[in-house]
């Protein structure tokens, strides 16, 4: 009997670890811009609008200030078939807005390179994929429901996404915003068979 | 109590069933020795950084190699691999070996990745790979070559390396076909050693691209003999237990070769053989028959030998390769004793090349004695000659000719009815080998225990028994032991052919090397008549005398076992002595050795 006690105290010991780190969210995130004149205070306000008929899509209510469509559609077929989860991204983080993503190393802008999965980043650095079907079917990636059945990554419409791996709220707390930690390359061993 | 047990048990199997399951750590890269990270298994590990794929990939900010490659490329010129056996055109790594050699190379740090700033690079235990196996050096000409194309234009050069079609199911080669490391490696699996992508027992990795002919059934393909007890490396750890296992890395190293040119495990030849063939892993000694008073020596030169030398022109030496090919050689067949032996190839010598009795280079020795040709025969290198005879020959090739006057049959019969001493199974008409003659005094063949095969003697010059040439030697069976393991001793010394043998042979004690000459006399140099029944005189026993004729030394041949001599030998002096023994006499017709009326 005593033995079952201890399992069951471990075993709680062991969720609340687990659940017990709890997330910070977009407040006070590098993503909470309501310090910013520009906001009015408002933390959303930069990619959202607050009523339905002001958003230019359905969901998730997408300022219509954030053009989708800038810069990203030219000639280049992998954006323009990515989702907003990757065109509302660059709307900033073509490196004219945001900070670079990497202390020291300024992205300008997201091209093609010759290999068809990959992105330059203007300065002949590549960035991961995005707007692309997932392999579902290929022996180096696990299966879909491998990869969902975790519930950090996100793969919209099937497809990668930047929120594929970046949660712009900032709900797990994990460095670059990240849907997880990435310690032991949890993150990309989600879907990488490696 | 009893529920309170089924409880725990119960508890306890549920608890590890809903555990996650434990990923197979072997088949990834996570603590792989490639799991840099600073919980990976290795002692080069960083102090802080927890994520695995950092040190090679990054999702942004990669270089613009297609693998979101994290590393600068080396700008190291390496020194590549050459060998004379090589068809292919190896150039400097590109692509993915780069990749693999940003580290491998020992040059780079490792800590030093794309995505951080030069500034604050990842803090490892160790700046750059530290030296050992994983440190490939700036120097690759002692690795297996990469950057050459693997196409089809290599593979109809080189008959043992098989198409790049065969080859690329299994080992990827790269987009222009040419070869990586990652053709050999899978840098994410461990699953069997070193990254391999399939297995390398019995040398599975290497014969999916090289088709060594002969290898299926060589012994070295198939032995299940341990490779313990080596004696040149006894403590080297080979990766498998038995030579079969092992396969080509038994004297392969695929990388940091200690010979470079075809990546040997040893700087001189012959310690590639006698690491196991010291009567320690192999079943016979070599190393102990090599060191005999007269032996092809293989410690006696190095680096001398080349598998693609010329005959003709090549330096003298003997090593292992020369008469072994090790990727073909087999064992004797079971039963086979001297004299039915015939004169083909045995296991061990399949697939060597040799000079044929005509004179042509072959890459398969068919015969026994074209191997010993290559040398023996029209080369500078063959040796020089230890009696003087009235005619003299260092090309052995030439001693040998079928159409010669007299011969020792080799290299084909020879149909003398004068032979008349031959012990079964030898009659007119058998063919011989060089090692009939030429062998260990302790070969198997021979009696003894040891391995056959002309490695080494103490009978000189590499004999299988004792054969006395010294003047005044007194007749026994262990005197001209050689001689008498064919020729009948007592019908030798029953003066069966020459009617004179017991007088020479016992009572005057002159040697048979006196007046024969083992080989033969080449047709360029006597005829028949002079130089029948391998006549040719010692110059230092027998002296030439006053003939009518002259001062000379000469041997005619009058007709069936009948000639005469004129010669000065031992003081008697001989001027047209004639000898016959024509008609049957009572051995030879007791033995059926004679066919009536049968002449040369």
């Amino acid at each position: 009997m005593i033995g079952a006690k201890v399992l069951l105290v471990s075993a709680a010991v062991m969720c609340l670890a687990l659940t017990g780190l709890a997330s910070s969210g977009i407040e006070g995130s590098k993503h909470d811009f309501s310090s910013q004149d520009w906001s009015g205070g408002d933390k959303c306000a930069a990619c959202h609008v607050t009523k339905k008929e002001d958003a230019p899509s359905n969901a998730p209510l997408w300022n219509p200030k954030a053009d989708l469509k800038k810069r990203f559609n030219h000639q280049d077929n992998q954006v323009s078939r990515s989702g907003d989860g990757t065109r509302i991204c660059l709307q900033c983080h073509d490196g004219t807005i945001a900070k670079p993503i990497v202390p020291g190393v300024k992205t300008t802008r997201f091209v093609h390179t010759k290999h068809p999965q990959t992105f330059t980043t203007g300065h002949g650095r590549s960035d991961h994929p995005v707007g692309v079907i997932y392999p579902a079917f290929s022996d180096k990636f696990h299966p879909t429901t491998t990869v969902l059945s975790k519930g950090t990554v996100l793969l919209p419409h099937g497809r990668v996404e930047c929120t594929s791996c970046h949660d712009p709220h900032n709900q797990s707390d994990a460095p670059y915003m990240l849907v997880q930690s990435n310690a032991r390359s949890a993150l990309c061993l989600t879907c990488h068979k490696k | 109590m009893r529920r309170q047990i089924i409880t725990i048990c119960g508890l306890t199997i549920l608890s590890l069933l809903t555990m996650p399951p434990r990923s197979r750590a072997d088949e990834s890269v996570v603590n792989s020795p490639h799991d840099l990270s600073a919980r990976g298994p290795g002692p080069v590990r960083a102090i802080h950084e927890n994520e695995i794929c950092i040190f090679c990939h990054t999702p942004h900010n990669g270089a613009p190699q297609t693998p979101l490659w994290n590393r600068e490329n080396p700008r190291t010129h390496y020194r590549i691999y050459r060998s004379s056996t090589v068809d292919a055109r190896i150039d400097q790594p590109t692509g993915p070996s780069k990749m693999c050699l940003s580290c491998h190379d020992g040059s780079m740090a490792l800590g030093n990745v794309l995505s951080r700033p030069l500034t604050h690079p990842i803090m490892m235990t160790a700046r750059t790979i530290p030296p050992g196996t994983a440190d490939l050096s700036n120097d690759l000409s002692d690795d297996h070559p990469i950057g050459f194309r693997y196409d089809r234009a290599l593979s109809n050069a080189d008959p043992q390396i098989r198409p790049p079609e065969v080859i690329s199911a299994t080992l990827p080669l790269g987009v222009h076909q040419e070869m990586h490391c990652t053709t050999c490696h899978d840098p994410h699996n461990n699953e069997r050693g070193d990254f391999l992508r399939i297995s390398d027992q019995m040398s599975t990795m290497c014969i999916t691209c090289h088709d060594l002919k002969g290898w299926s059934h060589a012994s070295h393909a198939n032995s299940g003999k341990r490779t313990t007890g080596r004696t040149v490396d006894p403590t080297e750890r080979l990766k498998y237990a038995t030579v079969a296992d092992n396969g080509c890395i038994n004297c392969h190293k695929i990388h940091s070769a200690n010979e470079r040119e075809r990546l040997l495990r040893f700087r001189r030849e012959e310690d590639g053989c006698l690491n196991c063939h010291s009567g320690t892993v192999a079943s016979f000694n070599i190393a102990s028959d090599i060191r005999k008073r007269s032996s092809h020596d293989p410690t006696r030169r190095t680096k001398v030998h080349d598998p693609v030398e010329n005959a003709l022109t090549m330096r003298r030496h003997s090593e292992c390769a020369d008469c072994h090919n090790p990727h073909a050689a087999a064992p004797n067949p079971i039963g086979l004793v001297r004299g039915t032996l015939g004169p083909l190839v045995k296991g061990p010598n399949l697939r060597v090349s040799g000079i044929t009795i005509s004179g042509r280079e072959i890459d398969h020795s068919n015969f026994t004695y074209e191997m010993c040709l290559k040398c023996h025969a029209d080369g500078v290198a063959r040796p020089r000659l230890t009696t003087t005879r009235q005619v003299s020959q260092t090309n052995t090739r030439l001693e040998f000719q079928t159409s010669n006057p007299s011969f020792h049959p080799i290299a084909g019969p020879r149909r003398n009815a004068d032979v008349v001493s031959l012990l079964s199974p030898l009659r007119v008409g058998s063919v011989i080998t060089c090692t009939d003659c030429h062998n260990s005094d302790t070969a198997r063949a021979f009696g003894g225990s040891g391995p056959n095969g002309p490695h080494g003697s103490i009978f000189e010059p590499l004999l299988a028994r004792n054969y006395s040439t010294d003047d005044f030697t007194t007749e026994s069976a262990q005197a001209y032991a050689l001689c008498y393991g064919c020729h009948n001793r007592d019908s030798i010394l029953g003066d069966d052919s020459f009617s004179r043998h017991r007088r020479h042979i016992v009572d005057i004690r002159t040697p048979c090397s006196a007046c024969h000459d083992a080989h033969g006399i080449y047709r360029g140099q006597g005829n028949s008549v002079n130089h029948g029944s391998l006549i040719n005189f010692d110059m230092s026993i027998v002296q030439s005398a006053d003939s009518p004729a002259g001062r000379r030394i000469a041997y005619e041949d009058t007709g069936r076992l009948a000639g005469n001599c004129t010669l000065t030998c031992h003081g008697f002096t001989h001027v047209s002595l004639p000898y016959s023994n024509a008609g049957p006499r009572k051995t030879a017709l007791k033995s059926g050795k004679i066919s009536r009326g049968g002449r040369r």
